[in-house]
């Protein structure tokens, strides 16, 4: 029960640290508003165009990509794991599957679908 | 039941699986280093690779009859045999796909062939539940690629579209029965099911329901009615080779696997009469749905399509005798499709390479253009259609004979009264090629390499006649492992 | 604790919910959704049944994770084939997708 206490207390001083700066900074500040703050920042240049617009379709290649390569970790995971245990032919399989991952991320960088078009 | 996970004689049973996996590799390799205008060597590569496999395909049978890795699958001589049968196709196809002038094959085109294969390969040699939903996807996703290929042709992108949501949905289906395999009963190797299925543990009703969940995954393979409609959409916007490919190898893979499963597990159910007539019922409504559409279809491909699904019916027709004698059947049956399904492709390509469509009219005239052409279509549709003295025929008598003899008159009864139906579009294309065309006809020139695929496939559909003993008997004693 | 039944009954809905979103829904990229859903249900199908029937089995946290990457697999080849199919058609609607008809 005293471990909760602990991260309760915690939580608490964190909320505090985290809220104190803006509210202080909203009490102490002077206040001077005029049309130009009120804009819309982007980068310091104006905004263009409608903002709901569609992302690029090259967009979800890079996700697909990632997709791949970052769920095939999941079947790595158990096998780190239990490494300690392994015989030797399971430590070669997951060295021939890194392998083969290694060679799909080689191939896709030397096709050039990893530079934004 | 306690099986070795590995040992290093195991390796020697996925030897096909493993050699296509390098071929695949090293067709991407090969594709990024090679300049454009080379591209087209690749073919020759790819076919050169198929070819080496199917050779080095005796070897994943071990000696005797075995379970590897843990019983995920087995070494047998039908795994073999297949392993072979689908190696031979992606030769056969690779050359064809060199020869539309439509599809311009890359590297990643040959290497998804390639995963195809293993994935096929695997569905006939998975022993377990995990290996085959596995071997079912592998297969399945590079399918779906393989028909999206060609990504400037509208059809082609939505063929792919449609058989990746349909597939999808299937294998899920299924993917939720093994679950309920392999939680009631805590195993999910084929012989472990098989025991507590038989010993009545577990209660018929859930071996039943359960079938049917899986039967969605197989049967889509199969393009089995009710899981039929997406394959005329798919055969139809696919590249011709891809769909010469898929009409002849997943669906064998399906029937083998599906057989696997009813013989080896639900065979062994105190009350399997109900699942064969169940199997049977569907059997001949696939047949007689695929042949009432296909007589009235105008393009060829999509003739062919419908009559694919036909020829799944009956394959199915000896799956339901579920004995030594309807695996051979089967198994015969499957190879004699396979190349004669090839060779009626393999015309197809190269008519309409000239025309620019896939409509029956094109073939008017095409015994003026090139007689050996239409004889090669004479050959082929005979062969489908069941005319002796061609392969096809032989397949069907052993078919429908172990069908019989295991009680099934009135399938039989309903396969031969289709067949005669079938025979009137089947013919009906063969006598387009032979009418004269009324304006004059330019010849038509065989390219080398669809010359090599259709001396392969015609020889394949004769000598399957003239060698229809020692085949038979070959597959027969690979059979008899199973029961 | 929770009963078993309440997990496959939940994971069953789920698993409808996700067909039918695959077959009810117009847009790709939603029936793609309805897909995951529906791997996502089996794969608490088989949790469930690994934690309350045979906990000590290897194989079915194997099977879930094989499941995971095999979901992903799906997502990234159907993402792909809708990025075709948008860039080809300018559009996600299946209602458009008409030319295969039989």
């Amino acid at each position: 029960m005293s471990q909760y206490a602990l991260i309760g207390v915690y939580l608490i001083i964190a909320l505090i640290f985290g809220v104190a700066p803006p509210l202080l900074a909203w009490f102490l500040s002077p206040k001077k508003p005029n049309p130009y703050k009120g804009e819309v920042y982007e980068s310091g240049i104006k905004t263009f165009g409608p903002t709901w617009i569609r992302f690029k379709p090259q967009y979800y290649l890079f996700a697909l990509a990632f997709l791949v390569f970052d769920v095939e970790a999941a079947l790595l995971l158990p096998w780190a794991v239990a490494y300690l245990w392994l015989p030797l032919y399971a430590v070669i399989e997951a060295v021939i599957f890194i392998l083969i991952l290694v060679f799909g991320l080689v191939y896709v960088w030397r096709r050039g679908w990893l530079t934004w078009m | 039941m306690e099986q070795e996970i590995f040992q290093l004689s195991y390796l020697q049973a996925i030897v096909p699986e493993l050699l296509l996996l390098v071929v695949g590799l090293l067709l991407l390799g090969v594709d990024l280093v090679l300049p454009e205008a080379r591209k087209r060597e690749l073919s020759v590569w790819a076919a050169a690779g198929f070819a080496i496999v199917a050779l080095a395909s005796p070897l994943a049978y071990l000696g005797e009859p075995q379970f590897v890795f843990g019983g995920m699958i087995g070494s047998e001589p039908l795994n073999a045999i297949f392993a072979f049968i689908f190696a031979m196709a992606a030769f056969l196809v690779a050359l064809l796909s060199r020869d539309d002038e439509r599809l311009e094959p890359s590297g990643v085109y040959y290497a998804l062939i390639a995963f195809a294969v293993i994935g096929m390969d695997l569905m006939v040699a998975a022993t377990d539940f995990i290996m085959l939903y596995l071997a079912l996807e592998l297969t399945g996703l590079s399918l779906y690629l393989l028909s999206a290929y060609d990504r400037r042709s509208r059809f082609s992108v939505e063929a792919g579209m449609k058989y990746f949501f349909y597939g999808s949905v299937a294998s899920a289906v299924m993917l939720y029965g093994i679950t309920f395999i392999a939680g009631l009963t805590g195993q999910t190797l084929y012989l472990g099911v098989r025991y507590l299925f038989a010993s009545a543990v577990m209660p018929a009703w859930f071996g039943m329901g359960v079938l049917v969940l899986i039967l969605a995954g197989v049967g889509f393979k199969v393009a089995m009615v009710p899981l039929h409609t997406w394959a005329p959409d798919v055969y139809e916007g696919a590249p011709t080779p891809v769909t010469a490919f898929l009409s002849v190898t997943s669906k064998a893979a399906g029937v083998m696997a599906l057989m696997r499963l009813l013989v080896w597990i639900w065979g062994s159910l105190p009350s399997h009469a109900e699942m064969t007539s169940l199997i049977a019922a569907l059997a001949i409504v696939t047949i007689t749905l695929g042949n009432l559409f296909a007589l009235r279809q105008k393009s060829f491909k999509r003739l062919l399509a419908y009559s694919s699904i036909t020829q799944a019916g009956y394959v199915l027709v000896g799956v339901t005798a579920l004995s030594p004698m309807g695996l051979t059947a089967v198994g015969f049956y499957l190879a004699i499709y396979a190349v004669t399904n090839i060779a009626a492709f393999t015309v197809l390509v190269l008519v309409s390479n000239r025309s620019g469509s896939d409509w029956l009219r094109d073939f008017v005239g095409l015994q003026q253009r090139s007689p050996a052409l239409a004889l090669a279509l004479l050959v082929a549709l005979l062969s489908l259609g069941g005319v002796p003295p061609f392969a096809g025929f032989v397949g069907k008598i052993l078919l429908f004979a172990a069908a019989l003899k295991s009680g099934f008159v009135w399938l039989v009864g309903a396969a031969l009264a289709n067949v005669l139906i079938s025979l009137y579009y089947y013919l009906n294309a063969v006598r387009m090629a032979y009418t004269r065309a009324e304006e004059p006809v330019e010849p038509l020139s065989i390219p080398v390499a669809s010359r090599w695929v259709l001396v392969i496939a015609t020889a394949g559909i004769i000598l399957g006649t003239i060698l229809a003993y020692p085949l038979y008997h070959l597959l027969e004693r690979a059979a008899m492992v199973w029961f | 604790m929770v009963p078993l039944s309440w997990y496959l009954l939940l994971a069953a809905a789920l698993f409808a919910i996700g067909l039918y979103a695959v077959m009810a829904r117009r847009n790709l990229i939603g029936m793609l959704m309805g897909l995951e859903l529906m791997l996502n249900a089996i794969n608490l199908n088989l949790i469930a049944f690994w934690r309350y029937l045979s906990p000590a089995t290897v194989r079915f946290r194997v099977l879930a994770i094989i499941v995971l990457v095999v979901a992903a697999g799906e997502a990234a080849v159907g993402l792909a084939l809708i990025v075709a199919v948008f860039r080809l058609r300018e559009t996600e609607n299946v209602d458009e997708l008409n030319l295969l008809r039989w």
